[in-house]
C-alpha cells in the first residue's frame, strides 16, 4: 500500500505557510536573526531562526502558539479518525524554564504527553496519538513510522506533527556543546563553524493512496521508502566513518525499491557544524559513488529546528519535486573542498522522474533517510 | 509473520533478573540498585557509566538483562542492525529539571553539556545503543494511556517492513524497568509470539505485575 501525502503546511522563521518558507530559500535568504527573547551575550551566538510575533513566557507555550496559528489554516482537512503522530524534542521545556526561573507554573506541564493531549484537542483527531522524540530526527522518524503503518494496513491515515522551540533551555545546551556558528549558520561552507539554532511547527496528512483516490484529495507525493539507524557511537558526535546514514540510506533506497540512480537530489541534513556535514559527504559519495547530483540544506535560512527538522525539509523537498527545481545552500559562500560538485549557491534544476532523498542526523546518534516520490 | 520474545530483562525496587532463564536476585536487606555495579550485568565495562542518569542506568541494566535472556552476544566492536523503542512516564523531566536547575544556579551563563545530552527522552537508548552496538532504529514513544502496549505495535511495524533483524523494546523508570527482545522468527526457544505477550502487556500496565504475569507463562510453558 503506497503512503501518500495529502496535506502539509509549516510555520517557519520566513513565516506562515510553505510559500514563505519556498520563496526565502530559493531567493538565498536567511531568516536567521538577532535573538530578542533572552539574554544572549553568554552564550557562543546570538542568532537563531525565531518566528516574529510569538510571546515567550506568556500563558501559551511556544510551540503550542505556532501549532493554534498552523491548524487555524487547515480548516476541515483533517479527518477526524486519522491517527497522530507527534514529534517534538523538548515540547514546552518554556514552561519549565518559566517555573525555574520565576517560580510560576509546575515543571512538570512540560512532559510531552501533556503537549500530546493539546495537540489532540487542537486538531479534533479522535484515532488516538504517540509522541515520537528521537533527537533531530523525530519528524522524519514519525513520517517513516506513519508511512510504515500505512504500508502493513494498520492505518489508513496518519497526522504526523512536529514542533520544537528556541528557548533559553536549548540554546545554553548547544551552547554549551560548543556547536553553535556565532553568525548565521553556512552549511558545507569551507568557514563553516557551527549551526545556528531555529523554531518551526509542521504537519503532513498521510493517506494510503487507495483512501486519498476515494476522498478525491490531491496528492502532493509519495513516501516511498524510508531507513532508520543508529551510529551506535557517540551521544553528541557524528561518525568519523558515516556508517549509520549509509546503512539508513541504504536501507531507504531498499525500502522504496530503487536504485542510487534514480535519486534526483538530497536534501540534507547540513546543520552547519563541521562534522555534521562531513560525515553527511563522506556517507553521499559511499552511495553515490562518483555520481554527484544537487545537495542542499535549508539550515541556513531557517535554523536547525530540531524535532522539526525532518518534517519542514521533507515538506520543501516535495515542493522542489514538484516544481522541478532545487534550492541553493542558504548562505553558502564558499563550498567546502568536500561539497565542490553537490552543492551550490544557486537553484539547480531537476531531471524529469527523478526521487528525493531526505536525510537527518541527531544526538545519540541516531540516522533516518525518506525515499519521496 | 510470526513475532516471537526471545528474552525479558527486569528490575524493580526489589531486585532484577530475566524472564526465559528464570533468573531472579532478590536485594539483601539495604542493598537495593546500588550494589548493581558490582554484580556483572554487563558483559564488558560500561564506559562513562557514572555520567548517566537515572532512566539512562535503569535502561541499559534491563537491556543487559534481557540480551543476556534471549541469548545474544553484544560487543561494541562488533556492532548489529538491532532497533530499540524505550518509552517511561515521564520522558526527561527529571534531567531537564537537573540540567535548568544548574544552569540557573551557575548565574545563567555556563551550563553543562554532559547534563544537557540526557535531558532528551531518547538518550537513555542512545546510551544503550552506544554499549551494547545497536545499530537499528533507536526512538523514544509515549501515549498517553499504556504506551508500552503501543510501542510494540510499532516493533511489530519495524519488524514486518524488516527495518532490523531484530528489536528491543521497553519501559524505563526511575527504580524499575522491563525490556523485551523481540525476533521476526518463531523459534524453540523463543518465550512466547508477540500476541501473547501483547494480551499481556494490555491486561497490565505495572512493572511488577508485568513481571508476574510472564513468569507465570513462561512457568506454564514449561
Amino acid at each position: 500500500m503506497k503512503a501518500v501525502v495529502v496535506a502539509s503546511d509549516i510555520i517557519t522563521p520566513y513565516g506562515m505557510g510553505i510559500d514563505d518558507c519556498w520563496e526565502g530559500v530559493m531567493a538565498d535568504r536567511t531568516a536567521v536573526s538577532l535573538v530578542t527573547r533572552f539574554m544572549t551575550q553568554a552564550f557562543q551566538s546570538d542568532y537563531a531562526g525565531t518566528i516574529p510575533g510569538l510571546i515567550y513566557h506568556g500563558e501559551t507555550s511556544l510551540v503550542m502558539q505556532m501549532l493554534a496559528l498552523l491548524f487555524d489554516r487547515a480548516n476541515g482537512m483533517i479527518p477526524g479518525d486519522a491517527k497522530l503522530l507527534l514529534a517534538t524534542t523538548k515540547g514546552e521545556i518554556d514552561f519549565l524554564e518559566k517555573s525555574i526561573i520565576d517560580g510560576v507554573g509546575d515543571a512538570a506541564e512540560s512532559a510531552l504527553d501533556r503537549l500530546l493531549q493539546k495537540v489532540i484537542d487542537l486538531t479534533g483527531i479522535q484515532g488516538g496519538g504517540m509522541v515520537v522524540s528521537a533527537a533531530c530526527t523525530s519528524s522524519a522518524a514519525a513520517a517513516a513510522r506513519a508511512a510504515a503503518m500505512i504500508r502493513n494496513g494498520h492505518a489508513d491515515c496518519v497526522l504526523v506533527v512536529a514542533c520544537d522551540g528556541v528557548t533559553e533551555f536549548i540554546f545554553s545546551g548547544f551552547s554549551s556543546l560548543m556547536a553553535m556558528d556565532k553568525f548565521p549558520a553556512r552549511p558545507f561552507d569551507k568557514n563553516r563553524a557551527g549551526l545556528s539554532v531555529g523554531e518551526a511547527a509542521a504537519f503532513a496528512l498521510i493517506m494510503s493512496e487507495e483512501r486519498a483516490h476515494r476522498e478525491r484529495r490531491t496528492i502532493l507525493g509519495e513516501l516511498a521508502g524510508w531507513g532508520l539507524s543508529d551510529d551506535a557511537n557517540h551521544m553528541t558526535g557524528p561518525s568519523r566513518e558515516s556508517e549509520g546514514l549509509i546503512l539508513a540510506m541504504n536501507k531507504a533506497l531498499r525500502s522504496a525499491g530503487i536504485s542510487a540512480q534514480q535519486v534526483g537530489f538530497i536534501a540534507a541534513h547540513g546543520t552547519g557544524t563541521v562534522y555534521n556535514d562531513a560525515m553527511e559527504l563522506r556517507a553521499f559519495r559511499a552511495v553515490f559513488k562518483d555520481r554527484e547530483l544537487p545537495v542542499y540544506s535549508i539550515k541556513g535560512g531557517i535554523g536547525h529546528t530540531m524535532g522539526a527538522a525532518g518534517l519542514v525539509e521533507m515538506i520543501i523537498a516535495q515542493r522542489a519535486l514538484r516544481e522541478g527545481t532545487v534550492p541553493p545552500t542558504v548562505n553558502l559562500k564558499e563550498p567546502d573542498d568536500d561539497a565542490r560538485g553537490w552543492v551550490s549557491d544557486r537553484q539547480q534544476a531537476v531531471r524529469r522522474q527523478a526521487l528525493a532523498l531526505v536525510t537527518n542526523a541527531g544526538f545519540s546518534g541516531v540516522n533516518t533517510a525518506l525515499v519521496l516520490a | 509473520m510470526t513475532i516471537a520474545v526471545r528474552g525479558i530483562g527486569w528490575l524493580t525496587k526489589a531486585g532484577y533478573g530475566c524472564i526465559r532463564s528464570g533468573l531472579r536476585h532478590a536485594y539483601e536487606n539495604s542493598e537495593g540498585a546500588r550494589s548493581l555495579p558490582k554484580r556483572r550485568i554487563f558483559s564488558h565495562p560500561f564506559k562513562n557509566f557514572g555520567r548517566l542518569d537515572g532512566i539512562s542506568r535503569m535502561t541499559v541494566y534491563a537491556v543487559a538483562l534481557a540480551m543476556q535472556d534471549a541469548g545474544i552476544e553484544y560487543s561494541p566492536m562488533k556492532k548489529q542492525d538491532i532497533g530499540i523503542i524505550g518509552t517511561s512516564s515521564e520522558g526527561s523531566l527529571k534531567s531537564d529539571i537537573g540540567y535548568f536547575k544548574d544552569y540557573i544556579d551557575s548565574g545563567r551563563t555556563l551550563s553543562r553539556g554532559s547534563l544537557f545530552i540526557h535531558t532528551l527522552p531518547s538518550s537513555p537508548l542512545g546510551e544503550a545503543a552506544i554499549h551494547f552496538g545497536l545499530l537499528g532504529p533507536l526512538l523514544y514513544a509515549a501515549g498517553r494511556e499504556n504506551s508500552l502496549k503501543a510501542i510494540m505495535d510499532m516493533v511489530t511495524e519495524i519488524i514486518l517492513t524488516q527495518e532490523a533483524d531484530l528489536m528491543l523494546a521497553g519501559q524505563a523508570e526511575e527504580e524499575e524497568a522491563l525490556y523485551f527482545v523481540l525476533d521476526r522468527e518463531q523459534r524453540e526457544s523463543a518465550l512466547c509470539d508477540l500476541t501473547q505477550a501483547r494480551s499481556i502487556v494490555e491486561s497490565e500496565q505495572d512493572v511488577s505485575a508485568l513481571i508476574g504475569q510472564f513468569t507465570m507463562l513462561r512457568n506454564k510453558e514449561r
